[in-house]
């Protein structure tokens, strides 16, 4: 089975997303920070990470360079606003395997991460 | 004033301080409750009285919104309160972006849609129904319904008459499912879908009637053109500050403007430097102490134009040689009748100025006495406008207390007690008290 990490300091957006994927047949685990969300990825080894760009405290771009520093390959899929386009070079340097910018089309980020499910040979 | 104008004014106001308070407890409470009737609470309504009521609720309280995003939260927010359904979700269209953007949802956790997370664009299978309004077979009454459409998709009928329908019936089924939509219904404001509502399941996980369908379809309505005259409102309210920031950026040059002439004005002039300066000073702390009465209250903008009045009032002076204008020998009656020109010339020079013209008259006459023995015209008494009486006493006042070529200064004491004695025939009385109430105010300075 999938496993996805959802990271957003929102918590709605956290829950439909986890209903979303669950309805999906995937694992999902979410997390509110970045703590949370490096604890969640030691432990439970997700293939895909969705990660929120703008969150208090620790954001998606610095968050990223922690989960790189243990850990080289899981997909990491950022999110952004419109506004944050300008930083995915960086996030993409920092080997994001590649955005959607929100409010987005659900389709796509079904489509998104099943492309990549699919790339890893997990499902 | 009309009796039922007033009352009419009176019942506008009570709703207004409605809206205030719903508004104050939306705002401060984000997505606060609103219970219209709290025994019904969750409950669905069972009697068709109880959807009339809910629809007349849901309608007064909608026109009381000026913000299109507050109401849709409040409009959500009933819907959801109210009627038992897992979420309730509002899009509005909007122009940046070309998509339809969630703005409000309500509901159970998981299941609701995350404000601001989703967009729908125009090749949306949903937004492309109601759009192209292509529901006529799908939708006859312009609401899609999931087992409507799941029926739909099983009539191989029907299909075959509209072979292109197969498709958009499946791909608007499959958008449901991703919204976990049971209802879908377009908002139109004259024939332009600006959003959509969307309505998860009954909470008691039955199936929605045709008579609450076609509850909501009225709900959609209401709400579409309660939308859409927030958004008007919202768009000329914008508009109207848009015009506020421009005409206070032309204001400011405009009053910079008479500040630099003035002061080249007084450049002019060694003898009388700052005199411009100082007399728009007083007429200012004057105009303090007349502010309330009906005769300022009649001027347009009595401060403004006092301002900028008392700024240009010896603009005339360009016109009078500086042989005349700095000599410091007694004049001769010849060069006192030129003199005596530079209001006539002041208000010709600023005639042709339009936005100056409440302040040519005041320009002009500010030499006039109140006795009528004054210059250019011998006006008398209220004859005499009001702002240019109170010009004349300032003038006057600074032309006492400042050296000139030809005599010393004198005393402020001095230059009080000749306002006292100038009171009816050379000063207007009213003006003059004025000036006295705002010198014991210590508002009076005449530091050079």
């Amino acid at each position: 089975m999938g496993k996805i990490l959802i990271v957003d300091d929102e918590i709605d957006v956290c829950d439909f997303v986890k209903y979303f994927f669950e309805e999906r047949n995937y694992r999902v685990f979410t997390a509110l920070n970045s703590d949370e969300a490096l604890t969640l990825l030691r432990r439970e080894k997700p293939h895909i990470v969705l990660l929120d760009v703008r969150m208090a405290g620790t954001d998606g771009i610095e968050t990223l360079k922690k989960i790189r520093n243990f850990d080289k390959k899981v997909t990491v899929i950022m999110v952004t606003a419109v506004d944050d386009h300008s930083r995915m070079e960086e996030a993409a340097k920092l080997g994001a395997a590649r955005y959607i910018t929100k409010p987005l089309v659900l389709e796509n980020l079904e489509a998104v991460v099943l492309s990549h499910m699919k790339g890893i040979g997990n499902e | 004033m009309n009796k039922d104008f007033d009352a009419h004014n009176a019942d506008y106001k009570g709703w207004f301080k409605v809206q205030d308070w719903l508004i104050d407890k939306l705002s401060r409470t984000e997505g606060a409750l609103i219970p219209i009737q709290p025994e019904n609470m969750k409950k669905w309504p069972k009697a068709e009285k109880d959807y009339q009521l809910f629809l007349e609720n849901a309608s007064r309280l909608m026109i009381r919104f000026k913000k299109p995003e507050r109401l849709i939260k409040m409009i959500v927010n009933i819907i959801d309160e109210q009627l038992g359904i897992t979420h309730t979700a509002v899009l509005l269209y909007k122009e940046a972006g070309n998509a339809f953007i969630l703005i409000d949802s309500k509901g159970e956790d998981g299941v609701k849609i995350p404000v601001g997370f989703i967009r729908m664009t125009f090749d949306n299978p949903l937004v492309k129904i109601f759009n192209e309004r292509k529901n006529y077979v799908i939708s006859e009454n312009g609401v899609l319904v999931y087992k409507e459409l799941s029926s739909l998709l099983a009539n191989k009928e029907t299909l075959a008459k509209h072979k292109d329908l197969g498709g958009l019936v499946e791909l608007s089924l499959r958008q449901m499912d991703l919204l976990k939509a049971n209802i879908c219904l377009p908002l139109y404001y004259k024939k332009n879908l600006i959003g959509i509502l969307i309505l998860g399941d009954k909470v008691t996980k039955q199936e929605f009637t045709r008579q609450e369908i076609g509850f909501f379809m009225t709900l959609a309505n209401d709400a579409a053109m309660a939308i859409s005259n927030a958004q008007l409102i919202q768009n000329l309210q914008e508009r109207i500050e848009e015009i506020k920031d421009l005409y206070t950026k032309e204001h400011h040059v405009f009053i910079h403007t008479a500040v630099a002439l003035a002061a080249a004005i007084d450049a002019r002039d060694p003898y009388t430097h700052g005199h411009t300066e100082r007399v728009t000073g007083y007429c200012m702390s004057v105009a303090g102490e007349l502010d309330g009465i009906p005769e300022a209250k009649a001027y347009r903008n009595f401060k403004e134009t006092l301002h900028i009045a008392a700024l240009l009032h010896d603009v005339g002076k360009i016109g009078i040689p500086d042989a005349i204008l700095n000599k410091k020998a007694k004049l001769t009656k010849k060069e006192f009748e030129k003199i005596k020109e530079h209001p006539t010339i002041g208000a010709a020079i600023l005639t042709p100025i339009k936005e100056l013209g409440d302040v040519v008259k005041e320009i002009k006459y500010h030499q006039e006495r109140y006795d009528g023995k004054g210059y250019p015209e011998g006006l008398k008494g209220n004859q005499i406008p009001l702002i240019a009486r109170i010009i004349a006493v300032c003038d006057t006042f600074d032309a006492i207390t400042s050296d000139r070529p030809y005599r010393k200064r004198k005393m402020t004491k001095v230059a009080i007690q000749e306002l006292h004695d100038g009171t009816g025939s050379q000063f207007d009385p009213i003006a003059v008290s004025a000036f006295l109430l705002a010198f014991e105010k210590g508002k009076i300075s005449n530091k050079k």
